[in-house]
This record gives C-alpha cells, structure tokens and sequence, in this order.
C-alpha cells in the first residue's frame, strides 16, 4: 500500500515538473526588446579663422521591437542628441512589419528609405567606421534618409547568386521656393511628413550579390515625384534622383584580415523653375534659374587584421574615405566640398569602438558663406566612443 | 539589317538564360547547402562585426533575427538558419 502511494505521488510529482518546465520554456508568442546606440566624444576643429574643440554626442538612439508571432513586428527608433545647447529629439523610424512569404515583407509607417545603403544600414555610430558621415549624406543631405508611407520588399535567390529588392510609395520631398529662406530655393526638403501636395514619390533599389559568399552586393536605387506645392508655380516641378552603391566586405586569408570597402554615388536632378531673386527684392519680378544638379559621392576601405595572433592587434582597424558633394552653379546655395578621412578604431567588443579619425576638408561656397571668400580649408580631429546595444 | 542585329541579339540572351538556367541548379543546390554558422559568417558581416552568440537569449535572437531579416534583405530560409545556429551556440 505505501509502495503504491508512494509509486503514485512519485508520477504525480514529475507530471507537475515537467508541466512546469514546459512553461518555462516555451518562448512567449509576444517579445519586447530594446536595442539601440549612442555616442560621444571631442571634436578639435582647425580653420583659417583658429581653432575649437569642444566635447560632443552624449547622443542616444533607442531602438524598440516588439514582435508578435513569427510573421508582425513593430519597430521605431528615437534619437536624442545634444545640438546648439538644446536637446534635439527625433523619431528616424517607426513602422510596422509583415512577412507575406519566403520572398515579401511589407512595411507601412515611417521607415529608413532603401536609397543606396548608407543611410539604411550603415549609419549608426557603432556601424559607421568614421565619426561623420560622408558629404551629401544625413538628414540634411541631397538625398532621403526616410519618409513615411509602403513599402514590399524581400529578398531571393538566382542559381549560386542573390537578389534584394525594395520598391515604395510615400509622401515624397518638398521643394523650397525660397518664400521662407530665399538663399534655400530650389533646395531639396526630406522632412515632409505632411504631403505638400497630392503627389506621392516612388521609389525602388534592387540589390545583386553575384558571389557564392555574399561578400560583394552591387546596388541601383531611385526616388522620383514632383515636390512642388499643389497651386503655385512649381507644382509641375519634376525630382528625379539616382543612386549606386558597392560594397565588398570579405575576410581574406593572405592579408590575415578583413577587408572592406563600400562606395556610393548620389545625384538629385529637378527640371528647370525660376524663383524670386533675395529677400530685399520681394516686391521685383526679378527671377533667376539654374541646373538644378547636385551629387554626392564617397568611396572608404578599412582593414583589420582579425587572423593576427595579438589580441590587441587582431582588434585594430585602419579606415580610408573620400567623399565630395558638389551642389547646383547658380543657386544661393552652390558649393564644392571635398572631405579626406583618415583613421584608427579599436574594437572593444564586437559592439564597442573607439574611433580616432582626421579629416581635411576643403569647401567653397556652401549655405550661408559669404561671396567671393573662395576656398576654405578646415582639419577636424575627432575622438569618439561609440556602442551598440 | 536590323532585323538581323535583332534576332542576333536575341538568340545570345536565350543561349545566356540557357546557360544560366542549367548552371543554376548546381549552384542553386549548393546555395541551400549553406549552414546556419556560414550565412552567420558571411552575411552580418557585410555592414557590423559579427555579433556573438551568447550576446543574447535565444528568445532575444528571434526578435533580432526578424529585425534583421527586414534590415539586411535575408530571405526567410536564410535567417531561420542563422537564428537556429546563434541559438544552438548560445
């Protein structure tokens, strides 16, 4: 009789064990996580006129993911930086997700703009080999970083090669007429999150991986609509802009280290409209009109010998970019800048970095730069800590 | 002449796909071959460091697998992979 009990709350007893061992380790079907980066560091700055250098970044870019089943996920990113003595707050992204199939997502909502790769993938602080980004690019550059409205994309296999693709409909730039900041007409603005008019942009990047091992993606891209305000003159103004982007990113046995370069060229082209020449001139019928072509371009390599037999060797990386921007002749806001980035990071962690880079820029004109000043030359010392969390 | 040119032109690109067509189951079979820990190596790699395996849960490797999967184009056979490798070495 006590054997029997005994033999029956023994089963009992694993039954409820295991029972409970099962719920612990079930993985919910809901999961919340918090991602993310940020950065700080000093900035020595040389120019004609002296000197400043001053700490800066304490910046911060949360990144939220909830997930819902294998297929659905939300996701946003904020970004809280220190600008000018003020706190600046921004939302970079946030969208949902959605697995259609083995080949199709769709996203809906705010979402990081598949225009080359830079400001997609390769932007935050911990990825970005350098301490700035390269000319033209960023939230003020000739190029989008993101906007709001859908998106399919996915990726696919052809034989030993591969394909990603992306195509996307949303609000779209809209175009300064210079009625606000005359020296700003004809400019390009991204952060349109309320459409200026009824016409949306589209836009597409297909993404070609010709290796077996992935380690080379050649991509085009582009973004096209009309981004003049419904019922003024420049309705009718057309933006077509284009993009290429390289990369090559291998670990490579002879050189004992990783290689990787990427490279990317950016033009934004509006068809041809006359705005009112400077601010004192309001009331004139003044106009004036220019090529409205800008470009943009950088191309950077860095080497790390990761298969080196110090540790403190193999976390070393040395990084090369060029970059240029070159804004339209004739408009307030012409300029031609080159920027030479040369640099040393230490990997901490696969996460960490610590990034000592020196830049030599060399810009003429530019947004607020007075006449006839020619070129100017500034050397920037930047010391950064970054990590991705 | 140009009719000429055209159907020239033609018969190359269907010989093309033709070639390319065949070469491609091999090379198409040999791409699913790939294992969790190769499309680990040689996929995260093209924009950050490789992350390491124990950085996360293997519930927080889900999440991040499908946040990756969107960022980095993967298709849903290859971040399955990756996933199921960072979880079997975590």
């Amino acid at each position: 009789m006590i054997m029997k009990r005994t033999f029956i709350v023994t089963i009992g007893l694993l039954l409820l064990g295991g029972s409970i061992v099962a719920q612990g380790s079930k993985p919910p079907k809901t999961q919340f996580m918090v991602r993310g980066y940020g950065h700080a560091g000093l900035d020595y700055i040389k120019t004609a006129d002296g000197t400043d250098y001053s700490f800066v970044g304490a910046a911060f870019s949360p990144i939220f993911l909830f997930k819902q089943g294998s297929r659905f996920m939300f996701e946003t990113e904020l970004e809280f930086e220190l600008q000018q003595n003020k706190l600046e707050i921004g939302l970079e992204y946030a969208n949902l997700m959605y697995v259609i199939n083995k080949y199709l997502m769709g996203r809906a909502g705010k979402f990081l703009l598949p225009f080359g790769t830079f400001m997609e993938r390769l932007h935050p602080a911990w990825i970005n080999r350098l301490s700035s980004k390269p000319l033209g690019f960023g939230h003020d550059g000739i190029a989008p970083a993101s906007d709001i409205g859908v998106e399919l994309r996915g990726a696919a296999h052809i034989g030993g090669t591969a394909i990603n693709y992306s195509v996307y409909v949303v609000n779209g730039a809209r175009l300064k007429d210079g009625s606000i900041e005359p020296d700003e007409a004809g400019m390009l603005s991204f952060q349109n999150y309320i459409d200026n008019n009824n016409n949306k942009f589209v836009g597409a990047r297909v993404g070609y991986l010709p290796l077996y091992n992935s380690s080379m993606e050649i991509g085009a891209s582009f973004y096209t609509g009309k981004p003049g305000d419904k019922g003024s003159v420049y309705q009718d103004v057309t933006a077509f802009l284009w993009a290429l982007d390289f990369s090559f990113v291998k670990q490579i046995s002879p050189i004992k280290g990783i290689l990787d370069i990427k490279a990317q060229f950016s033009q934004t082209k509006l068809s041809d409209a006359y705005y009112p020449v400077g601010e004192e001139d309001r009331d004139s019928t003044d106009l004036y009109t220019f090529n409205n072509l800008s470009r943009a371009y950088y191309a950077q390599f860095s080497y790390r010998p990761s298969m080196a037999s110090s540790s403190f060797l193999k976390n070393l990386e040395i990084i090369g970019r060029y970059s240029k921007l070159k804004t339209p002749e004739g408009s307030e806001w012409e300029s031609n800048t080159d920027e030479t980035t040369i640099g040393l990071n230490y990997w901490i962690s696969w996460r960490q970095v610590i990034k000592v880079n020196y830049a030599f820029i060399n810009s003429e004109g530019g947004h607020g730069a007075e006449e006839g000043t020619g070129k100017q030359k500034s050397n920037t010392l930047f010391v950064h800590w970054a990590i991705g969390l | 002449m140009k009719k000429l040119i055209f159907i020239f032109i033609l018969a190359i690109s269907v010989t093309a796909i033709a070639i390319l067509a065949s070469s491609c189951t091999a090379q198409r079979e040999m791409y699913a071959q790939k294992s969790g820990a190769e499309l680990w190596a040689q996929n995260c790699i093209r924009c950050h460091n490789i992350p390491s395996p124990p950085a996360y849960s293997d519930v927080q490797w889900e999440t991040i697998g499908l946040h990756m999967k969107e960022r980095a184009n993967l298709t849903t056979e290859q971040i399955d992979k990756i996933v199921g490798f960072l979880q079997a070495a975590n």
